[in-house]
């Protein structure tokens, strides 16, 4: 497999995590225009793992999707008052903070002779698990799509499941699901620390991918894409914000025509599908027409 | 069916973790000129042993980009990089989509297996690299 | 002691500029009710035609103005016709995202244009700074100052003392009531827009002539401080955004002074933040109703 598609079709894995970060939370009715925070917190987290502990990636992938989750989950209490434009307005606070924090962390050691790890503004080089234990790109891809697999599993029985249509509920009109008796704060949370871990995932693996993180990577373009994402492909489905991204990445980017045009083009796909279509394309509505159709 | 999939993630886990220790790290020297047509770039990229100094010869370049403050977002096709005349030198040129910072990726396998990563700005006229703390953006005051 | 007071100093003038920017956000959140996150961008837009002019033309201080402030008022309308119009009355938080995907667009469409990372602005004054004993008073931010007074108290007049000001105010009470009583409320919030981008314009002269240089980056720095500042002081208020700005402004002065530009921006996001969770109307704004609507619902 050429190197080129190795490497987008890594890219489209790692981006989906974010993709359905912000997924799980418009789910709940909440806009995050944040959610690149975690995805900061996960890459920071794994790569010091790996690189300055000496942890195996497994190990270092699940502490940064802990210690995501657990950031989420601090968040999301203050802000459970907050609806609407506030709430998006103080994941953006939050997630500029966690940006300018990055750049003021500083933690080095002495690995082998040199100084290893994040470096406030000239960021951390040499995550180098993949080239210190021979990991191919095409083995490394396909731990991310192992990964994503999992990911889109655990959505569609999230779907069937009660917690899912809580989740839709709340989405939908949150006074009416407390007067149903769903413990809507409680659930919000949960939501916020799902989406935080589910970031932190593709945050880790996109460190160990570049192997160089930087406070830059993980500005309010990275949120309003994952955002994007989902409202493009569809709020109906987990598949939707994949969509989302395939499209984006898959299409505009390897269309050479559209090269300088990308953002021009996708901005305005946003604005128009937001009037025209505002759950997407794959929305509710599709998804239980293709369900049907797909049971005949 | 879940079992499964699991199972498959450990085994591909393992094989991530299979050792086969690398202590040998490269650092690159780049710097790039405009090339005549637009968003086009002649690059120049010495490499060296890390600890060393010593030029790498022989080694299989393939160089990239990102942009760091749209990650993933942009896919430029990578190249190989051509030696050049001295040991340790390589040419490439590289197509970019816009102007501004990269972070051009160096992956170097063959003998060695690696990534650098180098800061540059892409301006029209000219290429700088860049050190990210001095570079800030955003904020102007 | 004389630290703190030129910091102050410091601080009130470039909160002066961030107060400006927070007037045309608080107009068109109170007037609509909804946040135009592409406020920085569409300003950035007038800026850019404002240095094509200055470096293809050689053209004047005041044409630069002119042309700023034109594309700026061309860039809300834009937006305004794309993001704001066409949305149903409950969907502000649509028209929100979709401005913020619109803020993607204007800014590539700049750097389409005009690629090089920075680009020369007019400068306010070129004289040396004015000394007041200890103090050191730089002219074109005393420009910056007197010009955002000014500009305060012409939007104040435009809104108390005339028919536009009292159809806006109108709409901002109460929209339905406002367009039965007559009032062509879709006009009248294209105009406010038009108003807002103007003021913004003029607010991105003023910052952008002070720094001489016009970069890619300004658009979402422009939106950042109007949007922090109309939050510390209140959404939808105008005294809240000149309060806000001038607060602002202030405390990011002496915390740059302290502990440099990130702790600077740090302080700024999380005194934003510090004031959705406390207190989500601001200083002196209102209180925001415990449940908007949420956007793009089923069958909406």
């Amino acid at each position: 497999m050429d190197d080129y598609l190795v490497g987008v079709l890594s890219n489209i894995g790692i981006i989906s995590f974010v993709a359905l970060s912000a997924y799980l939370l418009l789910l709940t009715g909440e806009i995050s225009f944040g959610q690149q925070a975690f995805f900061a917190i996960g890459a920071y987290a794994a790569g010091i793992a790996t690189a300055l502990w000496g942890w195996p990636l497994s190990a270092a992938l699940g502490w940064g999707a802990a210690t995501a989750g657990a950031a989420a989950i601090l968040v999301g209490i203050p802000t459970l008052r907050l609806h609407g434009l506030y709430f998006a307005i103080a994941t953006l606070a939050f997630a500029e903070m966690v940006r300018l924090l990055f750049e003021l962390f500083r933690y080095q050691l002495t690995i082998d002779g040199e100084l290893v790890g994040p470096n406030g503004s000239d960021g951390f080089r040499g995550i180098r698990y993949i080239f210190e234990n021979d990991v191919s790109s095409l083995q490394f891809l396909v731990l991310i799509y192992l990964l994503l697999i999992i990911a889109l599993v655990a959505f569609m029985l999230l779907e069937r499941s009660r917690l899912g249509v809580t989740f839709r509920m709340i989405g939908e009109d949150a006074t009416l699901a407390e007067l149903n008796g769903v413990a809507v704060a409680r659930i919000k949370v949960l939501a916020a620390g799902l989406a935080g871990a589910l970031a932190g995932i593709g945050g880790g693996l996109y460190a160990h991918l570049t192997t160089y993180v930087e406070p830059r990577i993980f500005d309010v373009m990275l949120g309003v894409h994952s955002l994007a994402y989902g409202l493009i492909g569809g709020l109906g489905t987990a598949l939707g914000p994949l969509l989302g991204v395939v499209i984006d990445i898959g299409l505009l980017e390897s269309v050479r025509v559209f090269a300088g045009y990308r953002m021009i083009i996708f901005g305005g796909l946003v604005a128009v599908l937001l009037i025209v279509r505002p759950r997407g394309l794959l929305d509710e509505r599709a998804v239980h027409y293709l369900s049907r159709v797909w049971r005949r | 069916m879940l079992r499964l999939l699991f199972a498959g993630l450990i085994a591909a886990v393992c094989l991530a973790e299979a050792a086969a220790a690398q202590s040998m790290r490269a650092k690159a020297d780049v710097e790039c000129k405009p090339a005549g047509e637009l968003l086009h770039y002649d690059c120049v990229i010495k490499l060296m042993n890390a600890r060393t100094s010593e030029p790498l010869a022989g080694v299989t370049l393939m160089v990239g980009a990102d942009m760091p403050s749209m990650p993933m977002m942009h896919n430029v096709r990578p190249v190989k990089a051509a030696p050049g005349a001295d040991s340790g030198i390589y040419q490439a040129r590289l197509v970019l989509e816009m102007h501004g910072d990269w972070a051009v990726q160096l992956n170097l396998s063959g003998p060695v297996r690696d990534r650098v990563v180098a800061n540059i700005r892409f301006d029209p006229d000219r290429a700088t690299p860049v050190v990210p703390s001095r570079a800030r953006p955003g904020h102007k005051h | 002691m004389i630290d703190f007071v030129q910091n102050t100093i410091d601080g009130v003038m470039i909160g002066s500029s961030y107060a400006l920017l927070a007037l045309g956000f608080t107009l068109i959140f109170g007037v609509m009710r909804r946040l135009n996150l592409s406020y920085g961008p569409s300003i950035m837009i007038g800026a850019y035609l404002g240095t094509l002019v200055y470096v293809q033309l050689s053209a004047g201080p005041l044409v630069v103005v002119a042309v700023t402030v034109i594309g700026a008022v061309l860039a809300g309308v834009y937006v305004e016709r794309l993001c704001f119009a066409p949305m149903a009355a409950g969907a502000g938080i649509a028209s929100m995202v979709s401005s913020f995907a619109i803020w993607m667009q204007l800014e590539q469409a700049a750097i389409l244009v005009l690629p090089q990372h920075t680009y020369p602005f007019p400068p306010l004054a070129t004289v040396a700074p004015l000394e007041l004993g200890p103090f050191l008073l730089r002219v074109d931010h005393l420009i910056m100052l007197a010009a955002a007074l000014a500009l305060s108290a012409a939007v104040y007049l435009l809104l108390y003392r005339s028919r536009f000001g009292l159809a806006l105010r109108a709409i901002i009470e109460n929209p339905t009531a406002a367009h039965l009583v007559g009032i062509n409320v879709k006009a009248a919030v294209m105009l406010a827009f038009a108003l807002a981008s103007a003021v913004g314009g003029i607010a991105g002269y003023l910052v952008l002539a002070a720094d001489q240089q016009v970069t890619p980056m300004f658009g979402m720095w422009a939106t950042f401080k109007g949007l922090i500042a109309m939050m510390i002081g209140g959404l939808g208020s105008i005294p809240g955004a000149i309060v806000g700005g001038l607060v602002l402004g202030v405390v990011e002065a002496h915390s740059q002074w302290h502990f440099g530009p990130q702790v600077r921006d740090l302080v700024a996001y999380l005194l934003l933040f510090a004031c959705l969770v406390l207190r989500p109307g601001g200083l002196l704004g209102r209180a925001p109703p415990m449940r908007e609507p949420a956007f793009g619902r089923r069958g909406a």
